[in-house]
């Protein structure tokens, strides 16, 4: 399957049960109004963690109807993460996104041994993006979690990538390894990670994906540059997934593609139980509503 | 496309120009037998530096006449090395091969920084062409004598060698297998880690001409149907041409079974040198040794 807009992801919920969603400290303007905008469309079922006075008070101001939908009021913002977590854990929500919490504490629950939502795999972030000059949506993964992934941390980022790429119906997504070249160079480290799990994919231990790297960017997103360096991959041109070499490099992507290709994002943690809507303050509203949405389509 | 090493003796007989060996300390059965059959053959030019009484002792011994050498008297054999070393370096001989001198004596001569024989900055290592009746085409496998762990700068040389040599025989695009216990990318394995590096230096044009894949084990390399039965797709599904091995110890053992449980037969030779460099084992068959002197033969010649 092709997926061209984030709206498009609207279809791959359709006649399929309403997901449940917990917001942990949900008296926060902007997570609050994609909570609700999406929940009006019928996306999700929230419940809602935190300051009842306050979470009334805003929706109030936002014009947003609260008829019939579940608040808990807990003022202490790390207990509504807490609570949420654990609401999560029981399964009796499917999506867990952070309101007025800041990452680490929300995270902290997320990892805790008793009743948090771990699966043994790496936590990692990823960020799908609709872009006016690429043909299709393109991922690009961790822009947001892990530093400076080594070869296993980056196979599990790989893993979560793919897992949930195929969700959306991408049956084998392309993953194109980036580095600052095409080459290998033993003194670039990203350019020996990219062959080794290229060969890694080729012999079947990284399934249902189809990776190359390294890839320089132009060679990773335009067939005719790397056409014109010579390179013959399946990947070039075509990519569905970029593996950054690590978090610098990743969030001056993400963040060029925001502001200078004025690029729609929605966003998720992967490798919990359930996925996670964990945006930043100066994410927009849409890209909330975007990241519910996508958390929506992937839920299993 | 030259398919056998009696083809390859045949190939460069001959020849107009014959290139000039330059043999150093030769006065031992072994190297005389080898150099005097290739003169005969009118194969090579030869010019012996030894101890001249030796020589002719040996010669006699083995029914060689004296006049097919051009014999340079010295006194010992690290004179002989320089001397010889030295006629190659001015281009007075095409070939280097060595006699009965030490090989650490006679490689402290090819290795000297002024007035060696190296490429510059180049890996010394060792390739060879191996003839054995039950597998479809001739392989080239290294290294058998030289590198005892070669890291991926020497394995790279090593492949760059074996394909030099793989395309001299007229190989377009030789198929490299990079040999290991299995065929699994393991981050606890060097080899194997060195191995998928290599891969995507030949798929970027890195290492060329070639096709090239690894880890595969020698089934996978060599016999089609274990690659069909095992359901792994590589494209050198047992037609390899070319095995690198991941140390000396894996290589050696390896062409000697060739050579005594499957009857095979060896051309090989030193690459990274100026010149072709015959250095060979005294327990080489006869046909081995002419066969070493062959390939050094067809190496020498300038690509057109």
């Amino acid at each position: 399957m092709i997926l061209k807009k984030l709206s498009e992801l609207q279809k791959l919920i359709d006649n399929k049960p309403v997901k449940r969603l917990v917001l942990a400290a949900a008296h926060d303007s902007q997570s609050l109004g994609a909570v609700l905008k999406a929940a009006a469309n019928k996306i999700i079922k929230p419940v809602l963690i935190g300051d009842e006075k306050e979470i009334r008070k805003l929706a109030l101001e936002g014009n947003y109807d609260l008829e019939g939908i579940q608040i808990i009021d807990e003022p202490d913002i790390e207990k509504t993460s807490e609570m949420a977590v654990k609401i999560a854990n029981k399964r009796e929500a499917d999506i867990l996104m952070k309101g007025k919490v800041g990452t680490s504490t929300l995270l902290k629950h997320v990892l805790n041994k008793q009743w948090g939502l771990r699966t043994g795999n790496l936590l990692s972030h990823i960020a799908l993006f609709e872009v006016k000059t690429y043909h299709k949506l393109i991922a690009v993964t961790d822009v947001a979690m892990n530093i400076a992934p080594n070869l296993q941390e980056k196979i599990s980022i790989v893993n979560n990538s793919v897992a949930c790429l195929n969700m959306l119906g991408i049956e084998m997504p392309k993953v194109a390894v980036l580095g600052a070249v095409e080459m290998v160079n033993e003194s670039m480290q990203a350019t020996l990670d990219a062959a080794l799990l290229s060969k890694m994919n080729q012999r079947d231990q990284i399934k249902n994906c189809l990776i190359d790297g390294p890839l320089a960017f132009d060679n990773a997103i335009s067939l005719d540059s790397a056409i014109k360096k010579g390179i013959r991959s399946e990947v070039a041109g075509d990519t569905d997934l970029l593996l950054m070499p690590d978090i610098e490099v990743g969030n001056v992507l993400y963040k060029s593609l925001v502001f200078f290709a004025r690029a729609k994002v929605a966003a998720l943690i992967l490798g919990a139980s359930v996925p996670i809507v964990l945006t930043s303050r100066s994410d927009s509203e849409q890209a909330k509503y975007d990241s519910i949405l996508l958390a929506a389509a992937t839920v299993k | 496309m030259i398919t056998s090493l009696d083809q390859l003796a045949d190939i460069v007989k001959n020849k107009k120009d014959k290139p000039k060996l330059a043999v150093t300390w030769a006065q031992d059965e072994n190297t005389l037998g080898a150099v005097g059959k290739a003169v005969r053959e009118n194969m090579i030019e030869a010019y012996l530096y030894g101890n001249r009484s030796m020589i002719e002792k040996t010669s006699l011994k083995l029914g060689l006449d004296i006049d097919l050498f051009n014999i340079q008297h010295v006194d010992n054999e690290v004179e002989a090395a320089e001397e010889t070393v030295g006629l190659v370096k001015s281009g007075e001989a095409d070939i280097l091969m060595k006699g009965l001198i030490g090989t650490d004596k006679f490689l402290k001569a090819v290795l000297d920084k002024e007035n060696g024989l190296m490429k510059p900055k180049a890996v010394l290592s060792y390739v060879c062409a191996v003839d054995v009746p039950d597998y479809h085409k001739l392989l080239f496998i290294t290294d058998t004598a030289v590198l005892p762990f070669p890291d991926l700068d020497q394995k790279v040389a090593m492949a760059e060698y074996a394909i030099e040599m793989a395309v001299k025989f007229g190989i377009q695009k030789p198929k490299v297998a990079l040999i290991g216990a299995s065929e699994k990318m393991s981050k606890h394995f060097q080899n194997a880690v060195d191995y998928a590096i290599m891969c995507k230096m030949a798929e970027r044009g890195q290492i060329s001409p070639c096709i090239m894949d690894g880890p595969l084990d020698i089934f996978l390399a060599c016999d089609k149907k274990s690659a069909e039965i095992k359901g792994v797709d590589t494209p050198v599904a047992g037609d390899a041409d070319i095995l690198i091995f991941p140390s000396l110890e894996a290589c050696n053992p390896f062409y000697k079974g060739l050579m005594l449980f499957g009857k095979g037969e060896l051309a090989g030779m030193l690459m990274g040198t100026e010149v072709p460099v015959v250095l060979m084992s005294r327990s080489e068959s006869e046909k081995s040794k002419f066969f070493c002197i062959a390939l050094s033969c067809l190496m020498v010649e300038k690509n057109n």
